[in-house]
């Protein structure tokens, strides 16, 4: 009798145990997820004129064309708040690898020419690593042309900025990142400036909406000579489908590198300011591999 | 006594040769919204079923963040800005056959058949009926199905900016290929 029970038993809970939730049953499948690199830190590359951890996907090119325009404090009427007279940029980056990002760069300003590399070497995740991690290296070329009447090299119209930029998502709304900085001058200005210059930026976004968001960034420099500032931009951030649209407003004119961070002669308090936007715009040179499709019939 | 566990043993048997269980590893769905403007196309192969021969009963599971598109772009605003995957990772399916006399499980062959069951896609459930093919090789099935999906359905806001690149209605193809589970 007892042996009848137990068959009983088997015989009732059999069906029973093919209730078990088939869910349980799929997540099983599936395996353990894999800590997901946290995405969208930034819209763009750029908070402002500051890199942020963000770089075009792998295979993927980056059009940024960006406008400075004049001061908003001459004659505002008459230049119609500095429209009526625009300084640009044009930059052209590509990313062979998800991690590496290589572009060209040419901007008004003291007529740069400009390459950089940006190489991504820590990687936010999702429950493991706490931050993005970044080196950013930009080589600027100045060619206006000479006017003191001395005989120059040509590797004195050279500059080079190194950078290590760390990022954190710490919200869907909230990103933060610090930016330790050095510029090496092969020229400066006068005997008593420094040929390394340091600083260190910092640049935030919040999201308003899905596609929009306000962004800041700051340069404080440690060699403050006379007559020059501190940038600051504070701006908006505007996606929709292939394009990013930054307007901004900020005391630095100049968008190479060397020059916004150290040379920024304009000052909020005295009302120098520029209006400005970047553009950028994404083409696809080597498309991701879709999943193959299964063979059901 | 004897006779009475005999005819256990063979209730017993009976019930665990229909309690089979299939499972179908790498299943492929594919996304592909049509406007005279943009295609846009998104395919996975990591989405995994069970059917339950038991109860009739069909599951699925898909990892959002497992689409894969034609622009890397794309995808992030797929998962940023209309799934909201960190919040909503994963877009389940729970059903039956409406019809389970419709497939023989015992005779090679292409059935058409219908599923009903509940869609869960961005946080949102919505019970649906769609059109499946079910294919029976060797006693184990391959299923396939194509529908639409209304993105207002499930809370997916489409911008007015994008509204010409983004059609309303996203054609879904489910493909998958089921292995018997030996337990």
């Amino acid at each position: 009798m007892r042996v009848f029970f137990l068959v009983l038993f088997v015989a009732v809970s059999a069906p029973l145990l093919a209730q078990e939730d088939l869910f349980s049953m799929l997540d099983a499948a599936q395996g353990p997820v894999k800590k997901a690199p946290v995405a969208a830190t930034f819209k763009g590359t750029r908070v402002v004129n500051l890199q942020t951890n963000e770089l075009p996907a792998s295979g993927v090119g980056q059009l940024i064309i960006s406008h400075r325009f004049g001061t908003i404090n001459d004659r505002p009427l008459y230049n119609f708040l500095g429209l009526d007279v625009a300084q640009m940029r044009l930059e052209y980056s590509y990313s062979p690898a998800h991690w590496l990002n290589l572009g060209l760069g040419r901007s008004s300003g003291n007529k740069t020419y400009d390459a950089f590399a940006k190489v991504r070497f820590l990687r936010q995740k999702q429950d493991g690593m706490p931050l993005s991690a970044l080196y950013y290296h930009s080589t600027n070329l100045n060619s206006t042309d000479f006017n003191d009447g001395v005989n120059h090299y040509f590797t004195d119209r050279i500059a080079f900025t190194h950078q290590l930029i760390l990022a954190r998502k710490w919200s869907d709304e909230f990103s933060f990142e610090v930016a330790p900085t050095v510029v090496h001058f092969n020229l400066v200005g006068t005997p008593s400036d420094p040929n390394d210059q340091y600083g260190i930026g910092l640049g935030g976004r919040y999201k308003l909406t899905d596609r929009m968001a306000l962004t800041a960034e700051y340069f404080a420099r440690v060699h403050r000579p006379d007559g020059f500032y501190d940038p600051l931009s504070v701006g908006l951030d505007m996606e929709t489908g292939g394009h990013v649209f930054q307007f901004h407003v900020s005391n630095a004119r100049y968008m190479n590198d060397p020059s916004w961070m150290m040379l920024t002669p304009g000052s909020w308090g005295k009302g120098d300011l520029y209006f400005g936007f970047n553009l950028s715009r994404v083409f696809t040179h080597r498309a991701p591999k879709m999943a193959k499709e299964i063979e059901v019939l | 006594m004897k006779k009475v566990l005999f005819a256990a043993l063979v209730a017993v048997s009976a019930l665990s040769a229909t309690a089979q269980r299939f499972l179908a590893k790498e299943t492929y769905i594919r996304f592909f919204s049509s406007t005279p403007v943009e295609d846009v196309e998104a395919t996975t192969s990591t989405a995994v079923a069970v059917w339950d021969r038991a109860t009739g009963e069909v599951a699925f599971q898909v990892s959002i963040k497992s689409f894969t598109f034609e622009k890397a772009l794309m995808q992030e605003h797929f998962n940023e800005n209309y799934l909201h995957s960190d919040k909503y990772p994963k877009a389940t399916f729970k059903g039956k056959l409406t019809d389970a006399a419709a497939v023989n499980w015992d005779i090679d062959g292409t059935y058409s058949a219908q599923l009903k069951g509940t869609m869960n896609i961005h946080g949102v459930e919505k019970v649906i009926v769609v059109p499946a093919t079910v294919v029976i090789k060797d006693k184990a099935p391959s299923l396939s199905s194509k529908f639409k999906v209304k993105c207002v359905d499930y809370n997916i806001e489409i911008p007015t900016v994008v509204f010409a690149k983004i059609a309303e209605e996203i054609e879904v193809t489910v493909k998958a290929k089921f292995d018997v589970i030996k337990s």
